[in-house]
């Protein structure tokens, strides 16, 4: 039962953060996602996923949160819900699928005695090539910062 | 019972939804994040029936580059809505037609000139 509420849930709050005006109010709909997957991953007993997960929904949600109040124009006044309760009965009908359809998944050959740290070894090497990846990434955006702070001094 | 598969195929459809209907930036970005969220959950939640651990293991992995993407868009966003003064992709995609509308008016009459 509880698998069937965390689902329902996910879709209710993965579409409000879609449909939702207000930035703030989509990235904390986004942030019910993310922590219910999370808790999803747990109850499938993938625990490191889990905690993974969260650590970077976590960092992941304060940058969105920032750059949400950067972003969104500043007015008075607030913009209303009006939306949300039509949302989320189209929500709810849209996760009926996920409860009732079956598809049969076919099992594969591949042995399953391989241990999470062994695997983790095993792939290390595309592991490096990702942490290769996540440090250009770093160095494209400090040339995007150094780049538009030049361009101003100009 | 939940189906896996169909709850993945639902979050990546409200994601491509709000990719096709959305305007302001940061919701294109937070429907990128559930497309993402969407694809990386069949890691684990069809793991069982494969490799439980290889699925946790490439799911750790995909986290790297699903972070590397939101960087990179989110420091795209902020220096263009800086730039522009609108997070509306519209507005964005008119003002550049403008610019282009502008430098080419500008370049025909400085050849006038010319003549």
């Amino acid at each position: 039962m509880i698998l069937e509420l965390i689902a329902i849930g996910l879709v209710i709050s993965a579409f409000l953060a879609v449909i939702l005006d207000e930035a703030v109010y989509s990235v904390a709909s986004l942030a019910i996602t993310l922590v219910l997957v999370a808790i999803l991953y747990s109850l499938n007993d993938a625990n490191f996923a889990a905690v993974f997960q969260l650590g970077i929904s976590v960092g992941t949600l304060a940058v969105l949160f920032l750059s949400g109040e950067t972003l969104s124009e500043k007015t008075n006044q607030k913009k209303p819900l009006r939306k949300a309760l039509p949302a989320t009965i189209v929500a709810i009908l849209l996760s009926v699928p996920s409860l009732l359809i079956s598809v049969s998944i076919p099992s594969g050959n591949i042995s399953s005695d391989v241990s999470f740290p062994e695997a983790l070894w095993n792939l290390r090497a595309v592991d490096i090539i990702l942490q290769g990846l996540v440090i250009m990434t770093v160095a494209l955006g400090i040339v995007i910062v150094l780049q538009t702070k030049k361009e101003r001094n100009k | 019972m939940i189906n896996y598969v169909v709850l993945s195929m639902t979050l990546l459809a409200i994601g491509i939804y709000g990719l096709l209907t959305r305007r302001h930036i940061l919701k294109i970005l937070i429907s990128i994040e559930l497309i993402a969220t969407a694809a990386s959950m069949n890691f684990i939640l069809l793991a069982p029936s494969l490799n439980r651990a290889m699925g946790e293991t490439f799911l750790i992995l995909a986290f790297s580059t699903d972070t590397c993407v939101t960087g990179v868009v989110l420091a795209l966003l902020i220096i263009v809505a800086r730039k522009y003064g609108t997070a509306d992709i519209r507005k964005l995609a008119e003002l550049e037609w403008r610019e282009e509308v502008g430098e080419e008016k500008g370049h025909s009459e400085a050849s006038e000139g010319d003549d």
